[in-house]
């Protein structure tokens, strides 16, 4: 239903009445309000979120970071207890530590109809050395009921002024007012990068700011005989003025986000606002420029001791690749020589970083490192090989889509090499990754090739290549509707990687058995794998089955859908709706080959019509073609989806195409006894 | 003459070498992956090449424990099985932690120290606060198989929990050696209790002041469907002395019922301090109420409306509740002090109930009966009954009063009472008490697509797996029942009621729903899989060589009756018969009754009862499911009137 759109300013202004934001002054009407009228599915809705942060000057220590939070949580049902505990994590280093100050909390209920307050304790307040960089502390509202309203207010100091904790807008529950405030110095100029569906824009406004400095100045002076001695000290106080810039945020009833299935990562949807720090400029002294383009944000993560100069070192291994690669010249075989050779040598110890940790030369000798060692050490390598190979930065599904300039954009690298004409995207940190085969956690958006003179471009790490999935399958069949027969699958890249990773690290009677209850008990016999640890060919996989009641038999006939135990059942998709991009990650396709000998004495009553149909805008296909006579039955089915991220404007079709896919898999064949 | 010194030093090395070859041969041998034997390697991520551990109990109230762990590792997935961390908090200290890695061939590779080790709070997610922490070792294998030594030593001075000696408590880990020793003063009466040690090799040595237990050649253990869990198929010996500490608070005790009084009279005594205030309001609460259970049932749900539960584990290693007034301040607790808070609520209205330690969880861990030491890992509280015990499940909101569901059902508990303390068994929920039935009607278009009306009823266990979606939000619900209905492809539901009859405890489900292409079409004909609302989907995993015994924890009943409305312009071809199975592990029982004209009605009954049954009758089981599912898929054939 269109709702008129003088009808929903009419609703915001209606559910808009008085308001008082102060601490502590929570209404009655608050207290008696029910469900979110705007979300009645929601078990707690932020009544108002205020957060500001800003600079301010501290004698002796320079600039420091305050931000002060208030929240006024309203808790409607059960499932909403869980925001009456809050936890604040403290970031520390050697350098200085963030510190929790000023922790005021109480809880709010209506009792007959008055409203009573219990304030949080200390003995309700606990504080947990979490690791060497973070201290937490951790607090839960006393006397929780359906209906009580939290409110809780503190004050964050620290000396990581460079590092703005993102201002998130959007939550888990609905919020209705949001209050935010971001204050700078003119000396620090930050850039502001918007992201998520709202539309938030701050009013930004200049005000003055003055610091005040005092000094403390001694004066000697000597008697004229040289003895007597007297000591003065006298303050001096100094002011500088500045101007300071104000951004504030002010947002009403922002929906929560919920997650969907098939996400790539639900937070590149959320509603937020990240400062970047782009330059410190202080009177009288030069320029530190942080980052605000993406050549700015290159040039800084290049010029890191972790990277550049990382990847300049070649010494600790010139003497093994010049003994791998001499004789070869043929610069394909190079990389892939160099690619295994990386892949068998250095272990990856599962940390992400775009950035070395212990030192290519350490990792090389220690064969373990992470991920910016192995792929660092890899196109050092292949630079020296004379080959044109870059590092490229890559941010991955979990750390979200980088869309600002931002050095925390980027999380992860690969390495990338161009022969001729032909591109190459490489990553070494898995062992059954190959060329443009990298693994799942990398296929997100693009990543940013870094040239030799610290220039880049952005490459799509979503693969262009299809994973293909064949299977053939002869199955015999017979009048009790027991099938036997022979499967064979073959699977290229991603399918191939995937296959590997569960094949190759699993107890090999376990797979076999797990394989088995996948297809209900399905009985397995002459299982074998080919290729598996050969990654340069698909992965094969062969066996003989039996399996019984794969058709009804009823009235003298006999009813089977020909895909038998291998049909789709279930529609990945059930929600009704859906808001953000579906994200499969890389384009696959799987097709099927099956021949069917029928039982002796049976003829072939009614076949499947053949037919497909087609996704819009060539995102996927789907083909179904079969024929047959008395003797066996031949069918061919095709399923492919042409690209890894499909809009949300598809949802509709796309749910329609599995829909479609799953029926007519399912359509039956009937013979009749001849 | 240096030099010959030199020379003279390097012979006699030399000589040493060869006289000790042997010695360090055999020690080596045990680093290396080569020297498993092949049985051990079968179904096994990693193999225990060594574990000894050593108690010494100095005195009541401290208690060193050591070990060593040799331990190789053959894939990936083994990496999981070394468990490379050790505990500590402020009563236990970590007095020696060291790593030794080698490689395949036993070579040495990395020596990791105390101090390389990462330190972190143990507290999960769930916790609000605990005060342990971890030091725990990240390693990265640089190939496959790699061996590695860990030895530990810390120090406790609680005595309250010996380590038992459990060589294996993990699926695919087989042990090569593993052996135990307990060293204690004469004044001390340590207790032991063997378990499940019938068909392994074990060697034990037992005198004054000492025990050994030492077992060999032990096969991996892997998981296997309807089996009895790992804690009641592997070998372990339990630990406990008769005088024991408990973070400074001494106690002896012989027997359950001195074990009760020790903890009411130490832990739990001490904490009913409820105001004044509550004690009237609850007992003005209650005033009109004659009997206890009644009084009981008033009083639950005031604490369901009050508190909620958090974990935070201080005081006393956690074993001591908060007191009544705090839980009566804050409004929140652990299961300790919420169940406490009830109790001392309960006694301010005269109303009997007992502090009953359990462990909790779907398993049905039982306590070990005729072993008194401190176990468990959860409280609840029981209110004796005439004959009867009810039992309350304190940390829930949600429960009907009563009722404890899979979480803490037919298993042995220790209720405290001020008498002392006394096992007994927790409610069982019996096969006809867990019973869902479906009445309903659809109709089939010509079209092939149907309307249906289902009205689901759940009792016992099967109300237990469904009263959650009572505050489940509407898109949710919508996703739940097309998953729980997953084999009906287009599921479009129009309605959806639930009753959640707390008083009765019953869940009802009024749920309609339209579904296009139901049937399956073939030329002329339509193929209709009668059961549309209660099919079974599931086999039970099929193993080569099933190793341990049947077990099925919880009977059912599944009770349908089903009103189906066919197409008009076709006719039916052929009805499936009628089926009915009956065997030793339940029944299964169908139906279909023709009414007027295009009406039929389906009946269903599927019952399977608990119990345990040899190995040997798992594959008939799974004969039995299968058959169900097989008829669960019946289908009738219409064919369009000429």
């Amino acid at each position: 239903m269109r709702v008129p759109f003088f009808l929903i300013l009419f609703t915001l202004t209606f559910a808009v009445f008085a308001q008082d934001y102060d601490f502590g002054k929570v209404s009655k009407e608050e207290l008696q309000e029910n469900y979110n009228p705007l979300d009645s599915a929601a078990s707690a809705t932020y009544l108002y979120k205020y957060r500001r942060t800003y600079f301010n000057y501290v004698k002796n220590q320079g600039f420091q970071l305050t931000t002060e939070v208030h929240d006024r949580i309203k808790i409607y049902n059960k499932e909403g207890f869980d925001y009456a505990t809050k936890a604040i994590w403290l970031y520390k280093s050697k350098s200085g530590r963030e510190k929790l100050n000023s922790l005021k909390a109480y809880t709010y209920n209506l009792v007959d109809d008055k409203i009573e307050d219990v304030k949080l304790k200390k003995d309700g307040i606990f504080e947990t050395e979490k690791s060497i960089y973070y201290d937490e502390t951790k607090f839960t509202m006393p006397d929780i009921k359906e209906g009580s309203i939290v409110e809780y207010q503190y004050e964050i100091t620290s000396p990581f002024y460079t590092n703005i904790d993102e201002f998130e807008f959007q939550h888990d529950i609905p919020v209705k007012k949001i209050y935010a405030e971001f204050e700078s110095p003119e000396y620090f100029n930050f850039k502001a990068n918007t992201k998520g569906f709202l539309n938030v824009i701050p009013r930004i406004e200049n005000k003055r700011g003055k610091i005040t400095f005092t000094e403390k100045v001694r004066s000697t002076s000597k008697g004229f005989n040289g003895i007597g001695n007297s000591t003065s000290t006298s303050f001096e106080t100094s002011e500088v003025e500045y101007t300071k810039q104000v951004n504030t945020y002010s947002l009403e009833n922002v929906p929560a986000l919920k997650e969907e299935p098939y996400v790539n990562n639900i937070d590149n949807y959320k509603s937020s606002v990240n400062y970047e720090l782009s330059f410190v400029h202080f009177p009288n002294s030069q320029i530190d420029y942080y980052s605000t383009t993406w050549e700015s944000v290159v040039k800084a993560i290049y010029e890191s001791p972790d990277f550049g100069s990382e990847l300049d070192k070649n010494g600790y291994f010139e003497n093994e690749i010049d003994a791998l690669i001499g004789s070869i010249s043929d610069p394909l075989q190079r990389t892939s020589l160099i690619f295994d050779f990386v892949k068998s040598r250095v272990k990856w110890n599962g940390y992400y970083s775009k950035y070395t940790n212990d030192g290519v030369k350490k990792a090389y000798k220690d064969q373990v490192g992470n991920v910016a060692e192995i792929n660092l050490m890899l196109t050092s390598m292949l630079r020296y090989a004379g080959l044109r190979a870059y590092p490229v930065l890559v941010s991955t599904r979990a750390n979200g889509v980088p869309l600002f300039p931002t050095r925390e954009g980027y999380n992860y690298v690969v390495s990338y090499v161009k022969i001729d004409d032909t591109e190459i995207l490489l990553d070494a940190t898995n062992k059954y990754s190959t060329p443009n085969v990298l693994p799942y956690r990398t296929l997100n958006w693009q990543g940013r090739v870094i040239a030799e003179q610290g220039g880049s471009q952005l490459i799509d790490l979503y693969p262009k290549e299809i994973s293909n999935n064949s299977i053939s399958m002869m199955v015999s069949l017979d009048e009790s509707g027991t099938i036997e027969g022979g499967y064979r699958s073959l699977k290229t890249n991603h399918n191939a990687l995937a296959y590997r990773e569960s094949f190759n690290e699993a107890d090999k009677d376990d797979f076999l058995e797990k394989l088995e209850n996948k297809y209900g008990g399905l009985e397995i016999s002459d299982f074998k794998v080919v290729n598996a640890m050969d990654i340069s060919k698909p992965v094969m996989e062969t066996y003989k089955f039996v399996k019984e009641s794969q058709a009804d038999v009823i009235g003298g006939k006999l009813y089977f859908s020909p895909m038998f135990f291998l049909k789709s059942n279930e529609n990945p998709f059930k929600l009704e709706t859906r808001e953000f991009p579906v994200d499969f990650g890389y384009p696959s396709s799987i097709n099927y080959k099956i021949i069917i000998n029928l039982p002796d004495g049976y003829k072939v009553e009614s076949l499947p019509a053949p037919g497909g149909f087609m996704l819009p805008d060539n995102l996927g296909l789907f083909k179904y073609n079969i024929s047959g006579n008395d003797k066996m039955i031949q069918l061919s089915v095709e399923s492919e989806i042409y690209q890894s991220i499909i809009a949300p404007q598809y949802y509709d079709v796309l749910k329609t195409y599995f829909k479609q896919l799953i029926e007519k898999q399912n359509e039956q064949i009937v013979l009749t006894k001849a | 003459m240096y030099f010959t010194f030199f020379m003279t030093l390097k012979n006699i090395l030399a000589f040493f070498l060869l006289f000790t070859s042997t010695y360090i041969f055999s020690q080596e041998n045990i680093y290396s992956s080569l020297t498993i034997p092949n049985n051990l390697k079968q179904g096994a991520n990693a193999v225990v090449r060594l574990n000894e551990v050593e108690i010494t109990i100095k005195a009541v109230n401290e208690m060193v424990v050591s070990e060593k762990l040799i331990i190789t590792v053959l894939n990936k997935e083994g990496n999981d099985n070394v468990n490379a961390y050790v505990f500590y908090d402020n009563n236990v200290k970590i007095k020696d932690l060291q790593v030794l890695v080698f490689d395949a061939f036993g070579k040495e590779i990395k020596k990791i120290k105390k101090n390389d080790f990462k330190d972190a709070s143990a507290v999960d997610g769930g916790t609000l606060y605990s005060d342990s922490r971890v030091k725990y070792l990240e390693y990265t294998p640089i190939s496959y198989p790699y061996t590695m030594e860990l030895t530990s030593e810390t120090v406790t001075n609680n005595t309250a929990f010996i380590p038992s000696f459990r060589p294996v408590s993990e699926y695919y880990v087989s042990i090569e050696n593993a052996n135990y020793k307990i060293n204690y003063p004469e004044t001390l009466n340590i207790r032991n209790k063997e378990k499940n040690i019938g068909e392994v090799n074990i060697e034990k040595d037992i005198s004054l002041g000492k025990m050994f237990y030492k077992i060999v050649n032990l096969e991996s253990f892997k998981p296997e469907e309807y089996s009895p869990s790992i804690l009641d198929l592997a070998p372990c010996v339990l630990f406990a002395s008769k005088q024991f500490s408990l973070e400074g608070v001494y106690a002896e005790v012989e027997n359950w019922d001195e074990f009760g009084k020790w903890m009411y009279n130490d832990l739990i005594k001490d904490t009913y301090d409820l105001p004044e205030t509550t004690v009237s309001m609850i007992k003005d609460l209650v005033k009109d109420e004659i009997n206890d259970i009644d009084k009981a049932r008033k009083v639950y749900k005031y604490v369901q409306d009050k508190v909620r539960y958090i974990s935070v584990q201080v005081g006393i290693g956690g074993w001591k509740p908060f007191n009544a007034s705090y839980v009566d301040e804050v409004s929140y607790g652990d299961c300790k002090a919420l169940t406490n808070y009830t109790m001392s609520l309960l006694k301010a209205v005269d109303v009997e109930s007992n502090y009953t330690v359990i462990f909790a969880g779907n398993s049905q861990r039982s306590l070990e009966k005729d072993f008194t030491a401190m176990q468990g890992n959860h409280v609840i509280l029981s209110i004796p009954n005439g004959d009867d015990t009810l039992w309350l499940e304190c940390t829930s909101q949600k429960l009907p009063f009563g009722f404890i569901g899979d979480f803490t059902d037919d298993r042995d508990a220790l209720v405290i009472t001020p008498e002392g303390g006394k096992i007994q068994r927790t409610k069982k929920y019996k096969t006809e008490e867990n019973k869902q039935q479906v009445k309903g009607n659809y109709t089939v278009s010509n079209d092939g697509s149907i309307m249906v009306r289902a009205n689901i009823k759940s009792e016992g266990i099967q109300y237990d797996e469904k009263y959650w979606l009572e505050s489940e939000t509407s898109r949710d619900l919508d996703l739940h029942y097309k998953k729980r209905w997953k084999y009906i492809n287009n599921i479009d539901i129009e309605n959806i009621n639930i009753d959640n009859n707390k008083s009765s405890i019953e869940f009802v489900e009024d749920i309609n729903f339209e579904a296009s292409n139901y049937v399956k079409k073939a030329g002329d004909r339509m193929l209709l899989t009668v059961n549309a609302l209660n099919r079974n989907t599931n086999i039970p995993d099929r193993y080569r060589n099933r190793k341990y015994p049947l077990k099925i924890k919880r009977g059912f009943i599944h009770d349908d009756e089903i009103e189906i409305i066919l197409p008009v312009g076709y006719e039916i071809e052929s009805l499936p018969k009628g089926v009915v199975i009956k065997n030793k592990f339940g029944s299964y029982k169908t139906e279909i009754i023709p009414k007027e004209e295009n009406k039929l009605i389906y009946k269903r009954e599927f019952v399977v009862n608990d119990g345990e049954y040899p190995k040997e009758d798992y594959d008939k089981f799974r004969d039995f499911y299968k058959e169900v599912l097989k008829q669960d898929n019946a289908k009738i054939a219409l064919i369009k009137n000429q």
